[in-house]
């Protein structure tokens, strides 16, 4: 029943959204997405505009990490609050927020909106960070795939270093993905859903890709 | 190269959501007006939902199919088409949860998708032959009897009281409701005073109010003038008749005296020069001078007739050759014919039928197209309003939809009529959609999963009329069901006016809205009896597009599909 109400809430926004653009002066087609079935649109420069999969799914990329700078940046936060307290406290990391306002006041984060220049750098060429020091180097070692950033450090050269960075980023994976998933139980919202899967999607991803580099 | 496409139950939701999605936000007594504008700079000012829908640029077949439909219902009811969209959107989403209820549990199909629209289909057929056979009474005994009825007396009345008249209510409520939908709460007041007067000066003893209706609709257009540059409030009613044509030949009219005019709707010259024409010559070398002093004499003879009986005016429908304007100028009389710059005022004296004719005046084209546009279709609305209605069918379209099928025996006889009076209004806010789920919940029908089919796609439209307060819904709601509890259990002997039905707020017509809800499941019907859409790439026939000549499209890109 959920799932058919999370999908009729979707239909609703489609088609709200293509009311808008035909007020707009788009063009209603006889054609469905082959991707995804939904009715396209046409441009007054003839170019056609699938509503679902160009706007719609598009507001779930800002929650992922790998092409959001911001999400990026968020994770990195959540991270490192994870590794600050000592190992019995990450499990209140799960729950999320007592943990997150338990270490809000010891360790100064990058607030989002900080970091508008190293989600632009994203984009094209990096240029000077704009963000504090104890999270500059993350934005400038995020990699262009799948996997979340990593915590850079100098020490990539050895092996020793390179499998402790891995595991690090293993650990904080898993965490996340933990983390996920109990936010997916308890979300009643669609929209969070659908970005929780997304995150839960991308943590997978990463993980099979950070087993490969350890083999 | 063309390609079939099967038309799923879905397909056809997504679709009529969309132009749901359209008109929502121009929905209800404070729904906004849309805007459109061309690269040329015209612009069209409405609030419609079948002006928007129509100036939309469509090339989905469903979709046109919808707006095709609703074009044809408020092209005789004038009223509507939002309303329309709404409860076509609404039942096709009840029926679609039930389709998909059914599919869980049968599987008789070879496809999920194939039971859903065969289910579909079945549930909107049967909802059309409950609609025409039963609605009807369910209108007469459950929501009529807490209405009132119109009086048509003198249309020009101010409004009385409710407790002072408890069942005849005057016009203006009915057109003040209407015109607050289509032109805000700024002109209602005055647009519903200047038609009640329009009215009243065409008012006829010996002719029913549904004949005057469709005499004015039918030639609005020439017993309107629209005029831009003007306020709104300069709109007025004139006596007479304005003729949007000028004078061919000069016109002076010094000793206020009446003049006789004789109309013209062909020439009055023949026009032998034109081309493709034959001309037989017979007899003797002069024939061409013969033929022509012939019909020169024949015009001189006409004009003589005419000035002999008294005639000073010539109306012509063509425009007439410059023979006949000179020999018309000759003898003292004017022509009015083709020529299109000004405007010419006539009124007519000592005549039974006092012919008046309506100016209606906005600050820009668009709103002024706007204005004569939503008088037209309140005219419209007035029509469908006073136009009795049988609400029951015969036995022989019982036939048609029943064929096959035994009777149940708890069904009515066949020939029993029971007939909307003409006039009869209920409350505007949605007090017709609450009435009629109710009376649907307790009717004894057959089949009780479809009476409450259609009831609960009936809620959609008073919530979102109060989408903004879901409380005034819920009170609302809870108003309506205690008045008929309190007047069901009194025995309607009581004379009581709740809040609801003080009818002072605004009426709406009941006949309106059952024509509504007829042709709204019969579009629907149609649209789920679609078996393929096939895709080619002939142009449309223009009379497909008729509809669209108000609409700010490309004409080239009409023609392609």
């Amino acid at each position: 029943m959920k799932v058919i109400q999370a999908r009729r809430e979707r239909q609703d926004k489609i088609s709200k959204l293509m009311g808008e653009y035909l007020l707009k002066g788009y063009k209603m087609l006889g054609e469905c997405c082959e991707l995804c079935g939904t009715i396209l649109l046409q441009d007054k420069q003839q170019k056609n505009y699938c509503v679902s999969c160009q706007e719609l799914d598009s507001d779930i990329d800002k929650d992922n990490p790998a092409l959001n700078a911001q999400a990026a940046l968020s994770q990195v936060r959540e991270r490192q609050l994870a590794a600050q307290p000592p190992a019995p406290s990450q499990t209140h990391t799960l729950n999320g927020g007592p943990s997150t306002s338990q270490c809000s006041g010891s360790v100064p984060q990058p607030r989002p909106e900080h970091c508008e220049g190293a989600a632009a750098g994203l984009r094209g060429p990096l240029p000077a960070p704009a963000v504090p020091a104890s999270a500059a180097p993350a934005p400038n070692k995020v990699l262009a795939s799948t996997y979340p950033p990593t915590v850079p450090s100098g020490s990539l050269s050895s092996s020793s270093a390179q499998h402790s960075v891995l595991d690090d980023a293993q650990d904080a994976i898993l965490t996340k993905l933990r983390w996920a998933t109990s936010q997916l139980q308890s979300s009643a919202s669609v929209e969070a859903s659908i970005q929780l899967c997304s995150l839960i999607a991308s943590c997978a991803q990463s993980l099979r890709s950070l087993k490969e580099l350890n083999q | 190269m063309s390609h079939v496409e099967r038309p799923h139950l879905k397909h056809v939701l997504h679709t009529v959501s969309v132009l749901e999605a359209v008109v929502l936000r121009s929905f209800g007594p404070d729904g906004g007006q849309v805007l459109f504008t061309r690269d040329t700079g015209q612009v069209m000012l409405s609030r419609s939902g079948t002006r928007i829908l129509t100036a939309l640029r469509l090339e989905h077949p469903l979709a046109r199919m919808v707006v095709e439909c609703v074009w044809k219902h408020t092209a005789v009811t004038g009223d509507g088409s939002k309303n329309f969209i709404l409860l076509l959107a609404s039942l096709l989403r009840v029926i679609h949860t039930a389709a998909c209820k059914r599919c869980n549990v049968s599987h008789t199909y070879s496809s999920r998708e194939a039971m859903e629209n065969a289910t579909a289909r079945h549930l909107a057929d049967t909802l059309l032959a409950f609609g025409l056979e039963e609605l009807g009474d369910v209108i007469s005994t459950g929501v009529v009897p807490y209405g009132g009825v119109l009086s048509w007396e003198d249309p020009s009345a101010h409004a009385v009281p409710a407790h002072t008249n408890k069942d005849m209510h005057t016009l203006q409520k009915l057109l003040t409701a209407f015109f607050h939908t289509r032109l805000g709460h700024t002109y209602c007041d005055f647009f519903s005073r200047l038609t009640c007067e329009f009215l009243s000066c065409w008012k006829c003893e010996d002719k029913a109010p549904s004949y005057l209706l469709h005499l004015i609709d039918d030639n609005f257009s020439v017993l309107h003038t629209p005029v831009s540059g003007f306020p709104v409030s300069c709109s007025r009613v004139i006596e007479g008749q304005v003729i949007h044509r000028d004078f061919s030949t000069p016109f002076s009219w010094t000793n206020n005296q009446p003049v006789k005019a004789v109309v013209f709707s062909g020439h009055l010259h023949p026009d032998a020069h034109k081309a493709g024409a034959v001309l037989e010559l017979r007899g003797g070398e002069r024939g061409v001078l013969r033929y022509t002093s012939c019909t020169e004499r024949s015009l001189e003879c006409v004009i003589t007739t005419l000035q002999s009986l008294g005639v000073s005016l010539l109306l012509c429908a063509v425009k007439q050759s410059e023979a006949v304007l000179a020999l018309a100028g000759l003898s003292g009389m004017c022509v009015v014919d083709f020529l299109f710059h000004r405007y010419i005022h006539m009124s007519f004296h000592d005549s039974e039928i006092k012919p008046h004719s309506l100016v209606i005046c906005g600050a820009g084209e668009g709103q002024t197209d706007q204005c004569a546009c939503a008088f037209q279709d309140a005219l419209r609305m007035l029509h469908t309003t006073w136009e009795p209605m049988h609400t029951t069918a015969t036995t022989a379209a019982k036939s048609i939809l029943h064929s096959g099928k035994s009777r149940s025996p708890s069904s009515k006889p066949p020939l029993q009529k029971n007939v909307l009076n003409p006039g009869c209004v209920v409350p505007v806010g949605g007090t017709f959609e609450f009435l009629l789920h109710h009376a649907l919940l307790q009717h004894d029908t057959g089949i009780p999963a479809l009476s409450r089919l259609l009831a609960d796609a009936l809620l959609c439209v008073p919530q979102q009329i109060y989408s903004h307060s879901p409380r005034r819904y819920l009170q609302t709601q809870t108003l309506v069901t205690n008045y008929i509890e309190l007047r069901v259990g009194h025995c309607r002997k009581v004379d009581f006016k709740s809040d609801v039905f003080t009818l002072d707020s605004g009426v709406e017509s009941v006949s309106c809205k059952y024509k509504l809800i007829l042709a709204v499941l019969q579009c629907l019907s149609s649209l789920l009896r679609l078996d393929a859409v096939l895709h080619t790439h002939t142009p449309l026939h223009k009379q497909a597009c008729r509809h669209s000549s108000s609409s700010l499209e490309d004409t080239e890109e009409g023609d392609e599909d």
